[in-house]
Parts: structure tokens; C-alpha cells; sequence
């Protein structure tokens, strides 16, 4: 932000001949996102880049380190007493922004509406909880409908984050959706829609004093004018940068790019149905080892990306993480298993569709993809559309005809999640046809298990299954490009998460 | 005059009916905002649940209609991209950024094109004259977001003597502003001059140089008075491409106007601010085409309307 005083006020400064130095103020870090706030509802909105906002504001009872590790953060520590119950013990003392105190109370209060109301966006997430018991004034416990392994996932996000309960009965939700108060780093100031939201330091927080006095988000949809907000000074951290600006940004001084890996990956989903080719799996295995994962990343994305064969990231628990950072690539051996299947070079053509400006250079990859498969022999029917009306004829109305390109997320951050769709008679099951016994088993096993050594050789093993089933390829896992002020010591972390309070001047 | 401005107030009320129709279905065949709102994760019942709770899922005439008497009771709906906030009152919230926005570049244009196009007039043929012309042109045929593009990285990333985008300072509007005058400042010069040229041929201009009247009072005493009425006229007919080229503009400066809103609206299928938006600008211009026809009586008497 110390460039930040030439641009407004230099022409001011000039035409009235006093120096810049009068213009000095307090320490304020500027980070633009290409996105708006829906309002601060923490309960009704679905958008990670929603949520990296909001983490400035409030707190959970668990929070994620920059590493993806769970620490305790409102609750002190926590003791399993059942299978259906954990025990929290609350943090004494910590405040809220009109500066009463968060107790029980105000935990029971905020998990509630979550978990019961299926209105709101995120109760999807949530209404495995089945009630909140306070037990004293800083003791609750938490409690599933079912053995949960994931209850700490769960409550380690902004759906979790803990409000006070006698603000919201007075304003109301829909008022504090516009007037948020937690008991995070920064106090929301002021918002401006599709510009600014202005959030100052809350000197009172119970990690201590973040080093800013003033946190501002900024939307700026033109990437470019983003770029150029960073380059001239304007912003501190800017995210996402196009990768054809990568070269521009570090060849500036004061500006450099860091990678933000995301808990997305790119995949590709199959139609196995009996009628389509995709249902002899030496066809679906000879689309796999016809894409080359790191040529794509290479030459469409920049480089940035990593190749995985599950869809999965580092983080996620209860994971095979073997399949992570590899992928098949044998285009002869692709060409083999077509003739096998019976099809000669371009006797077979297989519809490809996916969306466009939905993820990070979405139709380029369609359209490399489709060269890749060209190569060994089979053609495309390339439908690359807009994210609507792709939703509207593929994804949302579960019509997979042939194969579709889609990013599927983690936010819970726990292996279940990218599986339990794959259980026979589940969603993506239906919609790709494909149905494994031994899988649907497994991944049942563990959505209850809350066996820390067992679960993980559940998942590994329906993971596995789930690879050379084939109903999903999954490509490799998405990582954004964060552009930066050279004067800013921070780290995108594996969250995806704009917690500023992480963040410092450098030296400092 | 009077009742000349009530029947074109009175006119109004189809087109805008005629208008709420092709809006609110344009913005129903080109895309489900539920599919939007619900991502990649969404089941089919939680799909049919928020379109029944949007009330999607009645007959097209049926939403229209309820829409039509919402409206008339001054509800314009709710926004579905901020949740839960009234279509109206967003709306109204950027009026000001884009009528800040569309009145300085409207000044600037002024600005730019009186003194060029009566130097290109006065100097006809001559360099000053080429120029001009060649400005105009050029200032016509670039497109605004490249300019607009152009202009950040000059000003605000190499000189840094304004600020990139945002409205935070007064300064903020400066780029923005010049980005979307350009074209009308350029279509405003050669306007002016000929309609000058045309002027200075007549015999009022003749006798008043043979009475020994100075060249300058000649100019801005009567042939610059009376080439104004195509210049307004113009500028009358240019307020609607102001407010569409702010789209584009505002979008490139994240300047928080209509525009803006517009273009994010649309994207995430916000039906009811989509709506509003449409309806604000189709009464903005033709207001603005009102005002112009009801000064054409004032500049030039002999335009009666009755």
C-alpha cells in the first residue's frame, strides 16, 4: 500500500506542491479478487472465494494452519466422548466486535440455524449435525445423526464461524448480512457493492494484533486491470492472475507471482452406459493413456498444475496419496487397446463437452484435449459452452453424453467427499453408469468409520478401484497464480484462504 | 407545451411494457439461475427445491404477470447474486457512479470537441483541419476497452499519475471518463464542423463579416448558435451509446456503476436486477430524448410542438 498514496494523490500533490509525505497514514494491505461478496451471511453462499474473505471476520471452533493441519483455534481442545459426540472446551475471554464476550451461547446459536435450516446453501455440509448441548458457559458438545468422521472437517469452515447471538436476534440475519460482527482479526468497516470491503483491525483479538491497521478487498473484474492495479502500486495481492500476464509480473520490479494450489481437479467424467464406446474399458483406458496430464499443464496452463490420477490433492485426509503427482501417458499402447476394442484410426468418435470461462483456461484445455485423442485415432464432437447452458444441457440435467470436462472441489477436506457419488444408485453413479460392488462397500464403511487406521485403507483401496474403473479420469489438480507486492511476506496456502492476519511487511 | 410533454410522458408507458416483456424473457431462454447458484455439486432435488422456492417452476405468463404487478406496487424483486437485498435498492446505489461517470466524459467530450471543431472549420482544409479529422476518426474507430486498456497502462502503471480503477478519490473518474468521451468528443467535432461550415456559407454570416463584425464575435455570436441544433440533436441521440459504452467501461475500470452491475448481473442470471437495470435506462434515455426535443423550441423558435 506504500506505492498505493502516489497514484490518487500525486497529480493533487503536484498541482498544490506539497510533498507526499503528507499524505502518510496508517498500514493498510489492499487484496483484489475478480469476485464480489453476496452479503456476509456466513450460512447462504457456495464460493471458496466468498469464504477467503470472510475468515478476516470470523472464527471457528477449529481452524486450518497454512499447511491444511486442523488446530484449535474458539475451542481450546476437544475430547471424542462417542463415536456421534465431541466435547469442546471454548476459549475464555475472547471477544466479539462490540466487545461482549463469546460463550456457549453464542456457539449453540450460530451452529443452529446451519445445521436445521435446509434454506440456506451450506446446510448441506452441515445437516449431519444433530444438535448442540451447552454444558457450561464455555463447555459444548457437538453431536451427528450418524458416526461422523469428519465432524472436525466440517466445523473447520465459515459455516462454522461463530456470531453473536444477541446481534443477530437483534438485526436480524438479513441485517447482518450487511453488518457483520465476529470475533476475527478485522471488524467489517464498510462495504461497497462490486468495489470495495473496507475491514479495520480488531486490536482485541485474541491471537493478538494482526499487522495491519486496515484490510481492504477490492473486486476488480478485468484481469488485466487487476494486473495493473498491482504493477502501478494500487493492490497488494492480486488473485487470480491470468497465466499469459505471468511474464509481465515478474518482470517488474516490486511485483512478484507465487503459486495457490486449490483443492480442485480437473477431471473428466465418462459415460459407461451400455450403447455408448466408452463402455468397453479398454476405450475409456486408451482415452486415458492418450492424454498427456503434464503436456497440458505444460502447454495450456503454464505450467502450473499437478498431474494426478485421483481426484484428490495434499491435505486431504484419509487419502492414497500415490495417486497423486503421476498419470499414464502411452499413446501406442492407446492405439493398441482401440484395435483391440475393434476400432481403426477414425472409426470412432466420442462427443466431448465441457464449459467455457467457468475454470482457468477451460475451453483451451477441451480443445488440446481433443487434439490428444485425435492422435491415437479417436475424433471429438467438441461442445465447448458457456457455464449455463452447459449446466443446462450436460452437468445440471445429469446427461453425460460421451465425456465431460468439470472441476470438482474438496472443501471439506476430507476423501469422502470426491467418492460417495460413486456409490451405486448415487449421483455421479447414475450419470456415468458405472456401479462397483466392493466399492460401495468400502466407501459406505468408511462415511461412518471413525477408525483412524481402518478409514484410510477403506478410501485407499475404493480409490483404487475407482481408477481403474475408469468413470472419472481425473486430469490434475488446479493451482491459481497469485500476484504480489515484493514488499508482503505470505504464502497462499492449501485453503485457498485470504487470511490476512498471516500476512506481514516484510522485515517485520 | 405543456400537454405536448404529458402525451410523450403518456407514450412512454407501452414501450416500457413492450420492454419488460423481451427482458424478462431474454433473461429466462439464456440461462437457470438455479443451475448457477447451485455449481458442479448440485442434486436434482435441491435443484427442483430452489426453483420451486424462486418460483421458476410456474408457467412463464404466470411469472410474468406477478412480475408486472410487483412492479406496480414499486417491488422490483429480490437479487439473487447478493442474497437476499432488494433488486431496487442496488440499483440505486450505482445511479450516482454512473451518472458521475457519464456526465464528466459527456463534459469532456464537450470540451474536446467546441474548440476542435471550430478551429477545423475556421482552418478548413488547412493542417489544423487534417488533424482534426484524422483525431476523429481515429477516436471513432478505436474501440473503448482497448483504449481504456491503454490508457491504465500509461497513466496509471507507467506515469502513475492516476489511479488505475475504483472509485476512490475524485481523480478516479478521470481515465474512465476519457475512455468513454473519446468517441462521442470525436463524432461531436465533425459534427460541429460542418454543420459550422454550413453556417459560415450563408448570407447572415456574409452580411455580418461586411458590417466590419470582429471574425471571433461572428463565430461565437451567431454561426456557432446556430450550428448547435444538430450538435444537441446528437448529443440527445448519444446519451444511450454513453450508457451502453459504460458498460464496457465500467467493467474494465471496476468503476461500482450500472454498468458494471449490469454485466455481473447477467452473468449470474440475477433476473430481478437485469430486469430493474433495463427498466432505469429505458426511462433515463427516453427522458433524455424528451429534454432534447422540449430545448430544440428553446434554441430554435420556430420548432413549435403541439
Amino acid at each position: 500500500m506504500f506505492k498505493r498514496m502516489k497514484t490518487g494523490a500525486s497529480a493533487l500533490a503536484l498541482l498544490i506542491g506539497i510533498s507526499g509525505a503528507a499524505f502518510a497514514q496508517d498500514r493498510e494491505i489492499v487484496v483484489a479478487q475478480g469476485i464480489d461478496m453476496p452479503g456476509f451471511d456466513i450460512h447462504d453462499h457456495r464460493n471458496t472465494a466468498v469464504e477467503a474473505v470472510m475468515i478476516n471476520m470470523f472464527d471457528y471452533l477449529v481452524m486450518r494452519d497454512e499447511k491444511g493441519v486442523l488446530q484449535p483455534a474458539l475451542a481450546t481442545d476437544w475430547e471424542v466422548i462417542s463415536d456421534q459426540a465431541i466435547r469442546f472446551n471454548l476459549r475464555k475471554g475472547v471477544l466479539f466486535h462490540d466487545g461482549t464476550e463469546m460463550t456457549a451461547e453464542d456457539v449453540s446459536f450460530s451452529l443452529d440455524r446451519v445445521t436445521k435450516d435446509p434454506s440456506v446453501q451450506l446446510n448441506l455440509f452441515y445437516k449431519a449435525i444433530s444438535d448442540v448441548e451447552i454444558v457450561d458457559e464455555y463447555t459444548v458438545i457437538v453431536r451427528t445423526h450418524k458416526p461422523d468422521a469428519i465432524l472436525l472437517n466440517r466445523i473447520s469452515n465459515v459455516g462454522s464461524g461463530i456470531v453473536p447471538k444477541h446481534y443477530v436476534e437483534k438485526v436480524g440475519w438479513e441485517g447482518f448480512a450487511t453488518a457483520p460482527i465476529g470475533t476475527g482479526p478485522f471488524k467489517f468497516v464498510e462495504w461497497r457493492r462490486d468495489d470495495r470491503v473496507i475491514m479495520d483491525v480488531f486490536p482485541e483479538h485474541w491471537r493478538g494484533r494482526a499487522h495491519w491497521d486496515r484490510l481492504v478487498h477490492r473486486t476488480i473484474p478485468e484481469s488485466s486491470t487487476r494486473v495493473g492495479e498491482l504493477m502501478s502500486g494500487g493492490v497488494d495481492i492480486a488473485l487470480p492472475v491470468p497465466e499469459q500476464e505471468l511474464a509481465r509480473i515478474n518482470a517488474t520490479d516490486g511485483v512478484e507471482t507465487k503459486p495457490s494450489p486449490t483443492s480442485r481437479v480437473m477431471n473428466l467424467f465418462l459415460n459407461t452406459k451400455e450403447g455408448s464406446p466408452l463402455h468397453d474399458p479398454k476405450v475409456r483406458e486408451a482415452v486415458d493413456l492418450a492424454i498427456d496430464e503434464q503436456g497440458l499443464i505444460d502447454l495450456v496452463m503454464g505450467g502450473m498444475g499437478v498431474p494426478t490420477r485421483a481426484s484428490i490433492v495434499p491435505g486431504i485426509t484419509d487419502v492414497p496419496m500415490e495417486l497423486f503427482g503421476t498419470y499414464l501417458y502411452d499413446p501406442e499402447r492407446a492405439v493398441e487397446l482401440l484395435k483391440e476394442a475393434g476400432y481403426g484410426p477414425g472409426e470412432l468418435t466420442i462427443p466431448l463437452a465441457g464449459p467455457k470461462g467457468r475454470y482457468p483456461r477451460d475451453a483451451e484445455l477441451l480443445e488440446v484435449i481433443s487434439v490428444m485423442l485425435n492422435q491415437v485415432g479417436i475424433k471429438t464432437e467438441l461442445s465447448i459452452l458457456e457455464w449455463s447452458a452447459f449446466q443446462s444441457r450436460y452437468w445440471g440435467i445429469q446427461n453425460i453424453d460421451g465425456m465431460v470436462l468439470i472441476g470438482n472441489a474438496s472443501p471439506l477436506g476430507d476423501g469422502y467427499q470426491q467418492t460417495y457419488r460413486f456409490v451405486c444408485g448415487a449421483l455421479w453413479s447414475e450419470m456415468t453408469g458405472w456401479c462397483d460392488e466392493r466399492f460401495s462397500e468400502l466407501v459406505l464403511a468408511a462415511s461412518t468409520s471413525t477408525d483412524r487406521v481402518e478409514r484410510p485403507k477403506q478410501l485407499g483401496e475404493a480409490y483404487h478401484i475407482l481408477t481403474e474403473g475408469r468413470p472419472i479420469l481425473p486430469l490434475f489438480q488446479l493451482e491459481n497464480i497469485v500476484g504480489m507486492s515484493s514488499a508482503i511476506d505470505w504464502t497462499p496456502d492449501a485453503n485457498e484462504s485470504l487470511w490476512m492476519y498471516r500476512a506481514h511487511p516484510k522485515g517485520n | 407545451m405543456a400537454k405536448y410533454i404529458f402525451w410523450r410522458i403518456l407514450q412512454m408507458i407501452p414501450i416500457l411494457l413492450g420492454i419488460t416483456l423481451i427482458v424478462f424473457l431474454l433473461v429466462r431462454v439464456s440461462g437457470d439461475p438455479v443451475l448457477l447458484m447451485l455449481g458442479e455439486e448440485a442434486t436434482a432435488e435441491q435443484i427442483e427445491a430452489l426453483t420451486k422456492s424462486l418460483g421458476l417452476d410456474r408457467p412463464l405468463y404466470v411469472q410474468y404477470l406477478s412480475y408486472l404487478g410487483d412492479v406496480l406496487q414499486g417491488d422490483l424483486g429480490m437479487s439473487l447474486r447478493y442474497v437476499n437485498q432488494p433488486a431496487l435498492e442496488i440499483v440505486m446505489e450505482r445511479l450516482p457512479a454512473t451518472l458521475t461517470l457519464a456526465s464528466t466524459a459527456l463534459l469532456i467530450a464537450i470540451l474536446i470537441s467546441i474548440p476542435a471543431g471550430i478551429i477545423a472549420s475556421v482552418n478548413r482544409h488547412g493542417l489544423p483541419d487534417y488533424l482534426a479529422s484524422f483525431l476523429s476518426v481515429f477516436g471513432q474507430a478505436i474501440p473503448n476497452f482497448w483504449l481504456g486498456i491503454m490508457l491504465i497502462l500509461i497513466f496509471g502503471v507507467t506515469l502513475q499519475w492516476l489511479p488505475v480503477s475504483g472509485w476512490d478519490n475524485p481523480w478516479s473518474v478521470l481515465l474512465p471518463a476519457f475512455t468513454l468521451g473519446a468517441s462521442l468528443s470525436a463524432v461531436l467535432t465533425r459534427i460541429l464542423r460542418s454543420s459550422l461550415l454550413d453556417v459560415m456559407g450563408q448570407d447572415f454570416i456574409r452580411t455580418a463579416h461586411a458590417k466590419g463584425v470582429s471574425p471571433v464575435h461572428v463565430i461565437f455570436g451567431h454561426a456557432l448558435r446556430n450550428a448547435a441544433l444538430p450538435y444537441i440533436t446528437l448529443i440527445g441521440l448519444e446519451a444511450s451509446s454513453l450508457m451502453a459504452g459504460a458498460v464496457v467501461v465500467e467493467q474494465v475500470f471496476a468503476w461500482p456503476g450500472i454498468g458494471l452491475l449490469a454485466v455481473q448481473a447477467i452473468g449470474s442470471r440475477d433476473m430481478a436486477v437485469v430486469q430493474t437495470i433495463v427498466l432505469f435506462a429505458a426511462v433515463i434515455v427516453m427522458s433524455i430524448n424528451l429534454i432534447v426535443d422540449v430545448l430544440y423550441s428553446f434554441i430554435d423558435p420556430r420548432i413549435q410542438h403541439g
